[in-house]
């Protein structure tokens, strides 16, 4: 068992969950901002800051595992990392400033938290091509060390696989946001984007497609399905905290995309991670560093359960 | 002519001191603003005065707006430092300064959440209990900036490997995880890099105080305006004298350390005893042109401190590794700056502590503030081009050079010209919105207790 591997993929599954459940509430921002801007940016609002943070944990963690992957990382993904900063500067900015904007002539705060919206989505889907590229090597070329988009956007399978993620984010949004007016559109979208998503790693490669698929679609037809059959259920799974929790587990359970090897089995991971004597105090720190961590996360969740953010609808009237 | 290598390493370089130089003023605002906001918040709660905590929970919101900008500055650099500089990142990795930066992280973390808390969801606590998270929020933020400074001190003296074996094989040994924590000149670097840091943030935030009070008409928003240049004055004083002294300690630190850095800042052509202070000047074909002499005086202050009688030269060293020169100029600029604001908050404790005045009245010291904080922000910004320009060509002291740590992609160009140019619009734009958002409020308005939370969710 890779250890270090294992930990580095902990931590992208929680920041991964975090940013998708914001591009869930900058999809329904976008398409439903009336009925939905109170419940979206209730729990938007406050934890921006936190996935962002997480980002820093993924970058430096990701440093940490895989030093001799740096420079080839570096080398390819340059352009799309620029993308991934300027939008990531464009989502804190527009956020941050929608948040305490007296109103102008033309610029308010339904058009800022839409652009925060926007930055948010065309963010996620930057970081979906990075992953489609990682897990598959479409556009990638390994040893000239650069990405091509073309090729990547040829590979069958890379626009599916945007798509399809797309597809199960919109899908289970209505579940996290509790909108259960939209309950009936849960499954189908789910279920199509799943339908998508499978489709795209058979095409990348039919070994893909095995029994381990199974964890990651049971759950979240799971998720799909209870908030479907009665209310009192839907309040279980729309808890903020479990949703989190679950979704980090589903992301965690798909590890064999890039584990053991990664970007079209051109990296072996085993190879390519860090074996130095610095791993014991590496987690020594993890281990401190996640209590502490946890603490704050939990004390942070707590409070926000029982302390509705009424702030947001007040400065939305 | 530069070739497409030079150019582009040239442009990585100029990037990442763009980016860097953008951040360090948000790091500077952010730590002062949550140390003004925290003591505010304690004597409004001490005092039950309306004024201060109106400072408090204005300054929250502005605190916010730094601190979101500031956050994704942050994620900027990190991926920055991977994409343009591989190479050092690999070494670092593989090194226990890694740890340092993962340890930050937690700082991070800490300073994140608790201002989550605070911000969002203050009814929930009592005043003390919030103003508790204050405190967190500061401690997260003081311990990023630590250990971020720790990193650079590693860069400056490494340690925790085998540097010799590494520059002949490559290869990376005798590894000490926990050694890069605490470097040969890890306490000097801190102990200078904090009070300088908060200083800037602090004349920042005081000369926002003291333009605001000039422009302000309100009896009220004045009153609250000097109860937050007392804080600033107060926090600026200490800051300016521990800058100094500090300051004097990390230069005979450089001395024995780094002495080329050392003699280049100093632009001593050659070693000796009984070495002049020069102000200003260059070296042309080995001879100082267009400087200023004070005889004696650099032997003097290094005996004085350290008792070295011997300093060294340029000559010493062989001239490819020579950083540029014009170091010498932005560390005498520095020099003369921090002791003229020294000099000016002399004045000012004077005024208020000896004389027993109100110099965060008096129009003078008002008028003089704003300039004057502008200073204070470039002598910051002067402070770090010396170090880092000082230490090169090496990005990591006498182990590895900028050019051998750079990436020669060129993917980073027409990607990195947007990045500069988002900064140059945004960072205006953030300082225009902290200004409209801590003017929003009329002081009325507060006083009444209209505005109960104190959150920055609660206005408008």
């Amino acid at each position: 068992m890779n250890v270090v591997f294992e930990i580095y993929f902990a931590v992208f599954a929680i920041f991964a969950s975090l940013l998708i459940t914001e591009l869930m509430g900058a999809v329904v921002l976008l398409l439903f901002w009336k009925q939905a801007k109170s419940k979206v940016l209730d729990y938007i609002v406050p934890i921006w800051e936190v996935t962002g943070t997480f980002a820093a944990l993924v970058v430096v963690t990701g440093d940490f595992a895989y030093p001799t992957l740096l420079v080839p990382v570096a080398s390819i993904f340059a352009p799309l990392l620029t993308v991934f900063l300027i939008l990531i500067v464009a989502r804190n900015a527009s956020i941050v400033f929608a948040e305490f904007i007296i109103k102008r002539k033309w610029l308010d705060k339904e058009k800022l938290f839409k652009l925060y919206a926007v930055s948010t989505l065309v963010l996620g889907i930057t970081v979906l091509i990075i992953l489609s590229a990682l897990i598959s090597g479409a556009g990638v070329n390994f040893s000239q060390k650069n990405f091509s988009f073309a090729a990547w956007l040829s590979s069958p399978g890379s626009l599916l696989f945007v798509v399809g993620a797309l597809g199960i984010g919109i899908g289970v949004a209505p579940v996290f946001f509790s909108l259960r007016s939209m309950k009936n559109r849960v499954l189908p979208l789910t279920g199509t984007g799943i339908g998508l998503s499978v489709l795209a790693y058979y095409l990348y490669s039919p070994s893909f497609v095995s029994v381990l698929m199974l964890i990651p679609v049971g759950l979240t037809l799971l998720v799909g399905v209870l908030f479907w059959v009665s209310k009192k259920i839907a309040a279980v799974v729309s808890n903020k905290a479990i949703f989190i929790a679950v979704l980090s587990i589903i992301i965690f359970s798909l590890q064999f995309l890039v584990y053991p090897s990664a970007i079209g089995g051109a990296v072996s991971i085993d190879a390519v991670t860090t074996s130095s004597s610095l791993t014991s105090a590496y987690f020594s720190i993890t281990a401190v560093g996640g209590v502490l961590l946890a603490v704050l996360l939990g004390f942070y969740m707590s409070i926000a359960m029982r302390s509705r953010n009424s702030r947001i609808e007040e400065r939305l009237k | 002519m530069l070739d497409a290598s030079s150019t582009i390493i040239l442009f990585d370089r100029f990037l990442f001191a763009f980016t860097i130089a953008s951040h360090i003023i948000l790091v500077s605002l952010s730590i002062a603003l949550i140390i003004i906001i925290s003591i505010a918040e304690f004597i409004s709660i001490r005092r039950n005065d309306i004024y201060y905590s109106a400072l408090s929970k204005r300054l929250s919101k502005v605190f916010a707006i730094i601190f979101g900008i500031g956050t994704a500055s942050g994620i900027v650099m990190a991926v920055e430092l991977v994409t343009l500089f591989p190479t050092f990142m690999t070494l670092v990795s593989q090194t226990g300064a890694i740890l340092v930066f993962y340890v930050e992280i937690f700082a991070f973390f800490l300073e994140t959440i608790a201002l989550v808390m605070y911000l969002y969801y203050a009814d929930y606590f009592s005043r003390y209990k919030h103003w508790i998270l204050s405190i967190f929020v500061a401690s997260g933020a003081l311990l990023s900036a630590i250990l971020i400074t720790m990193l650079n001190a590693w860069m400056n003296t490494p340690n925790g490997f085998d540097a010799v074996s590494f520059i002949q094989s490559g290869e990376i040994t005798g590894i000490d995880a926990w050694a890069p924590f605490l470097t040969s000149s890890t306490l000097a670097e801190v102990a200078h890099v904090l009070p300088t840091v908060l200083f800037a943030g602090v004349m920042l935030v005081g000369g926002y105080f003291a333009w605001r009070y000039i422009k302000s008409k309100g009896i009220e928003e004045k009153k609250m305006l000097t109860k937050g240049l007392k804080i600033a004055s107060a926090i600026a004083v200490g800051m300016i004298v521990l800058a100094i002294l500090t300051g004097m300690n990390e230069i005979t630190t450089l001395l024995q350390l780094q002495p080329l850095k050392y003699s280049a800042i100093e632009l001593n052509p050659v070693p000796g005893t009984d070495l002049p202070e020069k102000l200003f000047g260059t070296l042309v074909n080995g001879q100082l042109q267009g400087y200023i002499e004070i005889p004696h005086l650099q032997s003097f202050l290094v005996q004085i401190e350290t008792g070295i009688t011997h300093l060294p030269g340029l000559s010493q060293f062989p001239a490819s590794t020579w950083p540029p020169l014009y170091v010498h100029i932005t560390f005498d600029i520095m020099v003369l700056g921090g002791f003229s604001l020294g000099l000016f908050f002399l004045a000012y404790f004077v005024e208020w502590k000896i004389l027993k005045k109100k110099p965060y009245e008096s129009k003078l010291f008002l008028h003089s503030w704003i300039p004057l904080s502008f200073v204070a922000l470039i002598l910051m910004e002067l402070g770090w081009v010396t170090a880092e320009v000082g230490r090169q060509p090496w990005i990591i002291y006498n182990v590895m050079t900028t050019k051998d740590a750079a990436n020669y992609s060129g993917g980073f160009l027409v990607p990195g010209i947007l990045i500069i140019l988002f900064y140059v619009i945004l960072l205006p734009l953030t300082f225009y919105f902290f200004s409209r958002v801590f003017s929003s409020n009329s002081m009325p308005e507060e006083e009444k207790g209209k505005q109960k939370a104190v959150s920055g969710m609660d206005v408008n």
